[in-house]
C-alpha cells in the first residue's frame, strides 16, 4: 500500500522476527537461514528535478525546451539538452492534457512496497504534442468507470490531467483520466482537481437479459451452492474464508443473486441483497461456473468480463479464488 | 585485435532456491566446473571478470570481494560487471576485450545471483520483495514511485509492439506453441530448473494472468539461484587448452552492443517504444563484426523474459520479419529439438531457439543468465556440429540494454 505523507516512510508491519530456523536441503541434510533485512532511509534529494515538483505542487505541469532542436523533454530530467552539445534549456509550461503514447500494462501482482494497491494502470502519455522532439510523461491513469481494466488505456486515447488535491511535489500528485469521461466544461478545466471527479460511485454497466442466459445463471448459482455446501466439510476452504465478512451483490445477464461470507462460510442466495458491500456486474453468469470449475474471478476481473466498483471489491476475490482448489483438496483427502 | 576463443564453461544446477549453497559456494561450483572441462587449474588464469547484477539480492556491496580467494582468483585483476539483465553479456564483452586487447591471455568470466533469499514479511512470500528488488532499477523521482514492476517494462514495449503489429505476438495460440518447445528444450537440459515439467499449450493459454490480456504466468521467466563459468583464451592460448581437452574451440567471432535512452519519446535519441533498437543495434554490430548475417546462424541462444519478448526480440535480431515473428511457428522456422537427434543439425532455413530451455525453463541467475546460454550455445554447437551461433542479452528497464556475440565453432561443419 502507498505510503500517506506523515505516516512512517517503512510501515511498521513490514518487518520480520529475528531468528534462525533450520531447513531441510534437497539432500535432506539440515541447513540453516536466519532473518535480516538490507533497509536504508534517505532523504533523496530532487536537485535538479526540484523544478519540476514545485510546479506540481503549484498544479502546473512544466518541461525543460531546446532552443536549438526543440525537443521538449517533460518531466524536465534535464536543463541542458543532451542532442545539442548540452545547450541550455529553457522552461516550458505544458498542457493539461495529451495522448496514450502506447496501450499500457494493468498491473496485478505488484511489488511489495504497492501490495494493496492493485490493479493499477500507469503509462506513457505524449503531452508536448506540439514538439518535433519530445520525451513523454510517465503517469498514473485512473478510470471514474470502476477497475482499470483492458479496453479503456490504448494508444491513442485521449487524456486529461488531473491534480490531487493535497499535494506534496512527487509524481503522484497527478495523474490522468480519458477525456470521454469528462464532461465538456471539465475538459477545457486549468487546472483539474480529484475532487471534481466522482471516483466512489462509479455507475455499472448494463447487461442484457435474455432466457439463454438465465439458464446460465441457475446452473452458476446450482455449482456455487454445491460450493457452498462443499465449504462446510472443508477446513482448508473455511481457513480462507475466516475473519472475513462481506456480502457482495452480484448482477448477471441472467438475473442476480447474493454471495454472503460470514462465519468461514459461504452462502449463495437468489436476488439482490437489501445492503450489499460490492455490487459486481458480469453480463455472461458463466464468469462464476468458471470459477468453481477451478477458474479465477480475478482473472475475470482482469480481463475485464467481471465489473468491479471499486479497489476494495477487488481485495475480495483472491480468497474466493481459493475455495475451489482447497474444497478439492480437503474433499479428495476425505476419499 | 587478437582471435578469442572459449575453451572451458561450467555451469551449477538451476534451483529456484539453494539452501544448500550460498553465493559464495554457487560461484566456486561454476569455476570448479568451468576449469574441469578446460583441464586447468586457476592458476593458468590471468585475470576475472565477476557478472553480478544486484547487490540488494546478494546483500552485499561489493559482494564480488569475498568470492575472489574462495575460487582461486586471489592476487589477480578482477572487474566487476552490472548491466541488469544484460550483466552477463557484457561481463562477458569485458573479459573478451581483454583477452582480445593482449592484456591477459587466460579469463574467466564467472556470474550469477542469489535472488530468492529476499522475502516479503506482509504476504509470507518471496516474490513480492524479489518483485520490489528488481523494481529498484527504475528511478526513484519518477518511475518507482508509480509502482511500476519488471513485468510491466517488458510488457509495455510487448504491448507498444502490438500496437503497431496487431495479430502478431498478440495470438496467444502462437505464444503458447513457442513456450511447448521451450519446455522440450528444457527436459533436454541436464541442469534447467524445470526440466522434469510438462507443459501444454492449453495449460499456457488458461494459466493466471499476471498482465491482461497479454502474459499468463507460464509465459514468464524464472527466478533462478545459479553460476555460470565461461573461460576465455587467446588463439595460442587456446590452441593449446583444446589440444589438451580434445574439445574443439569456439571462436567469439564478432561482439556487438547498444544501449538505447532510458526516458521513451518521440524522436530524437528517445528510446521508442514500439521496438527494442538496442536488440537490432547490437545484432547489426555483431554481424557485421563477424562478416556474417542472420541467415548463416543456425543455434541462438536469446534473452527470453517473455514469450511476447522473444519473438519481437527474434524479429529484432533478423530472424524474422518484424510484424510477422509468428512465423517462427507458423512457417516452422524455431524447430522443436524433440524432432532432433542430439548430434543433429537444424535443417537449412530452422533454427534452434534456446535449446537450452531458456530463461523460461532452463534458468535464470540474472548476472550470468548470459553465461548459461553461452554454456548452452557451445553444448551444441559442438554436439551438433553447427558452425555458427548467437548469444543474446537484454536488460534494464524497458528492454534499453542489449548485446549479441557470434560464437563460431573452430573447422566449421566438418
Amino acid at each position: 500500500m502507498t505510503v500517506k505523507k506523515g505516516q512512517p516512510a517503512l510501515p511498521v508491519d513490514f518487518n520480520l522476527p529475528r531468528q534462525v530456523t533450520e531447513l531441510k536441503g534437497r539432500d535432506d541434510e539440515t541447513y540453516l537461514q536466519f532473518t535480516t533485512h538490507m533497509v536504508t532511509f534517505y532523504e533523496q534529494t530532487y536537485g535538479e528535478h526540484s523544478r519540476f515538483f514545485m510546479a506540481l505542487r503549484d498544479a502546473k505541469l512544466i518541461g525543460s525546451k531546446c532552443d536549438k532542436c526543440g525537443n521538449v523533454m517533460v518531466p524536465a530530467a534535464t536543463w541542458h539538452c543532451p542532442n545539442c552539445n548540452f545547450a541550455e534549456m529553457h522552461e516550458v509550461e505544458l498542457p493539461h492534457h495529451g495522448v496514450l503514447a502506447q496501450t499500457a500494462p494493468i498491473t496485478i501482482f505488484p511489488s511489495a512496497s504497492f501490495i494493496g494497491d492493485a490493479p493499477f494502470a500507469r503509462g506513457y502519455v505524449d503531452v508536448a504534442t506540439d514538439a518535433p522532439v519530445a520525451s513523454f510523461l510517465m503517469a498514473r491513469l485512473r478510470t471514474t468507470t470502476g477497475l482499470e481494466r483492458p479496453g479503456i488505456f490504448v494508444k491513442g486515447t485521449k487524456l486529461k490531467l488531473v491534480f490531487e488535491d493535497e499535494r506534496e511535489g512527487s509524481i503522484r500528485d497527478m495523474f490522468f483520466v480519458p477525456m470521454s469521461e469528462l464532461p465538456e466544461k471539465l475538459q477545457k478545466k486549468q487546472p483539474l482537481f480529484a475532487s471534481e471527479l466522482d471516483f466512489a460511485s462509479p455507475a455499472p454497466p448494463a447487461v442484457k437479459s435474455d432466457a439463454a442466459k438465465a439458464k446460465l445463471k441457475d446452473a452458476a448459482v446450482a455449482s456455487m451452492k454445491r460450493l457452498a455446501a462443499d465449504v462446510e466439510k472443508s477446513r482448508r476452504a473455511q481457513a480462507d474464508l475466516s475473519n472475513r465478512t462481506y456480502v457482495l451483490g452480484i448482477k448477471t445477464g441472467g438475473g442476480d443473486f447474493t454471495l454472503r461470507v460470514a462465519n468461514a462460510r459461504l452462502a449463495v442466495e437468489d436476488g439482490l441483497p437489501a445492503k450489499a458491500d460490492f455490487t459486481l456486474v458480469a453480463d455472461d453468469p458463466r464468469v462464476f461456473s468458471d470459477w468453481v470449475n477451478d477458474g479465477s474471478l480475478t482473472d475475470a476481473a482482469v480481463e475485464g468480463s467481471l465489473w468491479l466498483p471499486s479497489k476494495e471489491a477487488f481485495q475480495v476475490l483472491p480468497a474466493l479464488d481459493r475455495l475451489p482448489r482447497s474444497t478439492r483438496r480437503d474433499l479428495k483427502d476425505k476419499k | 585485435m587478437r582471435k578469442v576463443g572459449i575453451v572451458g564453461a561450467g555451469i551449477t544446477d538451476c534451483r529456484g532456491r539453494w539452501v544448500e549453497a550460498t553465493y559464495w559456494d554457487l560461484f566456486q561450483q561454476a569455476t570448479r566446473r568451468a576449469c574441469e572441462d578446460a583441464k586447468m587449474s586457476t592458476s593458468e588464469i590471468d585475470s576475472v571478470v565477476y557478472g553480478i547484477y544486484n547487490d540488494i539480492f546478494e546483500h552485499q556491496a561489493i559482494p564480488e570481494s569475498t568470492l575472489t580467494g574462495l575460487i582461486g582468483m586471489a592476487n589477480k585483476p578482477g572487474t566487476r560487471v552490472t548491466s541488469g539483465g544484460a550483466t552477463g553479456f557484457y561481463a562477458m564483452r569485458t573479459a573478451f576485450m581483454e583477452v582480445a586487447s593482449g592484456t591477459s591471455d587466460v579469463v574467466l568470466c564467472v556470474g550469477g545471483e542469489k535472488a530468492t533469499d529476499c522475502f516479503d514479511p506482509r504476504s509470507k512470500t518471496a516474490t513480492p520483495m524479489v518483485i520490489d528488488t528488481i523494481a529498484k532499477s527504475w528511478d526513484p523521482f519518477f518511475e518507482y514511485p508509480l509502482g511500476a514492476t519488471a513485468s510491466d517494462s517488458y510488457m509495455q514495449i510487448c504491448m507498444a509492439y502490438n500496437d503497431n503489429h496487431p495479430g502478431d505476438i498478440g495470438d496467444p495460440e502462437v505464444r503458447a506453441k513457442i513456450v511447448e518447445i521451450l519446455c522440450h528444450a528444457g527436459n533436454r537440459n541436464p541442469f534447467a530448473q524445470r526440466r522434469d515439467e510438462t507443459v501444454t499449450a492449453e495449460q499456457v493459454m488458461s494459466s493466471r494472468w499476471i498482465i491482461a490480456p497479454f502474459l499468463r504466468l507460464l509465459e514468464v521467466c524464472m527466478y533462478t539461484e545459479g553460476a555460470g563459468a565461461i573461460i576465455f583464451a587467446s588463439e595460442k592460448k587456446a590452441k593449446e587448452i583444446s589440444e589438451r581437452t580434445g574439445q574443439p574451440i569456439i571462436w567469439v567471432k564478432g561482439v556487438g552492443a547498444a544501449n538505447e535512452s532510458y526516458s521513451p519519446g518521440r524522436g530524437g535519441n528517445y528510446k521508442r517504444l514500439h521496438n527494442i533498437d538496442s536488440d537490432r543495434i547490437a545484432a547489426e554490430r555483431a554481424y557485421k563484426n563477424a562478416g556474417i548475417t542472420a541467415k548463416d546462424v543456425q543455434i541462438v541462444e536469446l534473452h527470453d523474459a517473455f514469450v511476447a519478448q522473444l519473438m519481437v526480440t527474434m524479429g529484432e535480431l533478423g530472424f524474422v520479419p518484424l510484424g510477422k515473428t509468428r512465423n517462427l511457428i507458423d512457417e516452422g522456422i524455431m524447430v522443436d529439438p524433440k524432432t532432433l537427434k542430439d548430434n543433429q543439425a537444424p535443417p537449412k532455413g530452422k533454427l534452434l531457439v534456446n535449446p537450452s530451455g531458456g530463461l523460461i525453463f532452463g534458468g535464470h541467475f540474472v548476472g550470468g543468465s548470459n553465461m548459461f546460454s553461452t554454456w548452452s550455445c557451445r553444448r551444441e554447437m559442438i554436439n551438433r556440429k553447427v558452425p555458427l551461433g548467437m548469444i543474446h542479452g537484454t536488460g534494464a528497464i524497458n528492454a534499453v540494454f542489449g548485446g549479441a556475440m557470434i560464437l563460431e565453432l573452430d573447422g566449421g561443419a566438418s
